[in-house]
């Protein structure tokens, strides 16, 4: 079983027996998890390739509904209710659940639309309402100085890094709960990575975060609580500075200290 | 000795390109050179005449000139929703099981050869035509469709190509903000593919405006400038396919060559365009 730290301040999410299987898959790729997320926190999500924490991560927003066959098992627990039923409203779950991915994803758009989409999608259409809103996006996401001079120019011309805090930006624009970061860092250069770090960091005033991450001295630089996964199964769940110091299973010792992976 | 016959088999592949470019600049000086009868003796007044009576020995042009434009543009009217749609449909909403025996079947129906689409629309088309429209059926409008449902299937195909190229991650981005399939398709998918789409169109039209053997059957060749669209008119290739045999005069003769040069160029420019936009596409890819 695993070894589940007590989380004592309130749960922005929590998953409960989750199971999940790719379609045409024979095997769950993830089996019987249980795991609590803090609110308010930064949850980093460790483990060698393949061992399922991308494809957690993406059943926090559903994301794993954009190709048939797949199948969930359990509960995932947000406000509540299990996101995991046929009755869930995905496209207003993904609101509240926002994620950014392992690559930029600069939309084929201006830098404003870019950050303005996510809001006109909900039907926001006062001007004066989109200015105040992505300008503020921007300003969180630490690249207001460096955009606000062109606006209006195409996304792509912007750097990785910049382009990176732009997603994140136009994550937060619509006011999520909770952000999902898929190895957000992992096409960045390391000047672009610290400040991205940064940011994650400031941006837990405000939601709950999850962030899987290959690299473990990231999960020990920003988050509060590490999971490590190992075949499917959450091994440890604790404070990150407990966990990286003393592990209580050998598995996650072995694979921290280098062992494997 | 293997260096040799690197060099003579380097050589020789040059040789090969090389002549590509004589073959194109050959067609051209051909061309040119036959029409040159025509363009001293008719001038500019060519492209602006409007009566074609090799009798009388006058040539003008913009009958055959009118009839290429219209019946194109006919063609791409009808012929681009319809693409966009199937495009679609093929590469964002359609279940894995109906995706690859419609794709297949849609670049079979770009393989049949153009003669096969002219006939078809001679004994199927024409009787439609008429009996909906009036005319005798054998009109301009007959080959905007007949030319219509030629360039769909390739439209089509290249169309779901590039929007094939769109990323899952992009699209998935899109997704995670709360945009549904539609608003993924108008604000993403059709704008990051927007350059080999418009590429598709233009390579279409280029081939819509060549095409003969598909119209040639259902124009009619008379040399008219008619606002009625079910009346039989004429284009560049269809009176190039007609009238060759029966050129007696030697200004007949050039003035079909000079038509034929002014299709050429006409074709040039616009694959010309299309190229530019696919080659600027693969640049930023």
């Amino acid at each position: 079983m695993a070894t589940i730290v007590d989380i004592t301040e309130e749960k922005a999410l929590e998953v409960k027996n989750f199971e999940f299987t790719y379609a045409s898959a024979d095997e769950p790729s993830i089996k019987k998890l249980n795991m609590p997320i803090a609110k308010n926190s930064i949850t980093a999500l460790i483990g060698p390739s393949g061992c399922g924490k991308t494809t957690l991560l993406r059943a926090f927003n559903r994301m794993h509904d954009l190709y048939p066959g797949n199948e969930y098992a359990g509960e995932i627990l947000f406000k509540n209710r299990n996101i995991l039923t046929s009755k869930e409203d995905l496209i207003n779950l993904r609101i509240q659940i926002g994620m950014i991915f392992q690559k930029p994803t600069a939309f084929p758009m201006s830098i404003f639309d870019n950050v303005a989409y996510g809001m006109k999608l909900q039907g926001i259409k006062n001007k004066t309402e989109l200015n105040d809103r992505v300008e503020k996006a921007l300003c969180d996401a630490a690249i207001w100085k460096e955009v606000k001079d062109r606006l209006k120019h195409d996304a792509n011309g912007l750097s990785g890094g910049q382009q990176q805090r732009l997603c994140i930006a136009r994550a937060i624009a619509v006011e999520p709960e909770v952000l999902l970061f898929d190895e957000p860092t992992s096409a960045l250069d390391p000047i672009s990575t610290s400040g991205i770090e940064e940011l994650v960091i400031e941006l837990k005033k405000k939601v709950s975060i999850i962030i899987v991450t290959h690299n473990m001295q990231q999960a020990a630089r920003v988050s509060d609580y590490t999971g490590f996964m190992y075949l499917g199964e959450l091994i440890e769940l604790g404070y990150t500075e407990e966990m990286f110091v003393t592990p209580k299973e050998k598995l996650t010792e072995e694979y921290i200290t280098g062992k494997f992976g | 000795m293997s260096l040799i016959i690197d060099k003579i088999f380097a050589h020789s592949t040059k040789l090969v390109a090389i002549s590509v470019l004589f073959l194109v600049a050959w067609i051209f000086t051909v061309l040119f050179q036959h029409s040159m009868e025509s363009m001293q003796a008719l001038g500019f007044d060519f492209v602006t005449e409007t009566k074609w009576a090799p009798n009388l020995e006058k040539f003008g042009a913009l009958p055959a000139i009118y009839g290429s434009i219209v019946s194109t543009f006919l063609a791409m009217i009808l012929a681009v929703p319809l693409a966009i749609g199937v495009a679609i449909f093929l590469s964002e909403l359609a279940p894995a099981k109906l995706k690859s025996p419609v794709g297949v079947s849609i670049e079979l129906l770009a393989a049949i050869p153009s003669v096969i689409y002219g006939m078809w629309g001679l004994f199927y088309f024409v009787p439609i035509i008429r009996d909906t429209f009036g005319g005798i059926g054998i009109s301009m409008l007959t080959a905007g469709i007949v030319l219509s449902i030629m360039i769909l299937p390739f439209m089509a195909a290249v169309t779901r190509d590039a929007m094939n190229t769109t990323p899952d991650i992009l699209k998935e981005s899109a997704y995670a903000l709360g945009g549904t399939k539609w608003d993924v398709i108008k604000d993403i998918v059709i704008p990051y593919a927007k350059a080999g789409i418009i590429g598709s169109f233009i390579l279409a039209l280029g081939r819509a405006i060549g095409e003969t053997m598909a119209v040639t059957f259902v124009m009619g060749n008379v040399h008219k400038i008619s606002l009625d669209l079910t009346a039989p008119a004429t284009s560049i290739p269809v009176t190039l396919a007609n009238e060759f045999t029966e050129a007696d005069t030697d200004l007949y003769y050039s003035s079909l060559f000079e038509l034929s040069l002014l299709l050429l160029v006409i074709s040039f420019t616009i694959i010309s365009i299309a190229k530019f936009y696919f080659l600027r596409r693969t640049r930023v890819a």
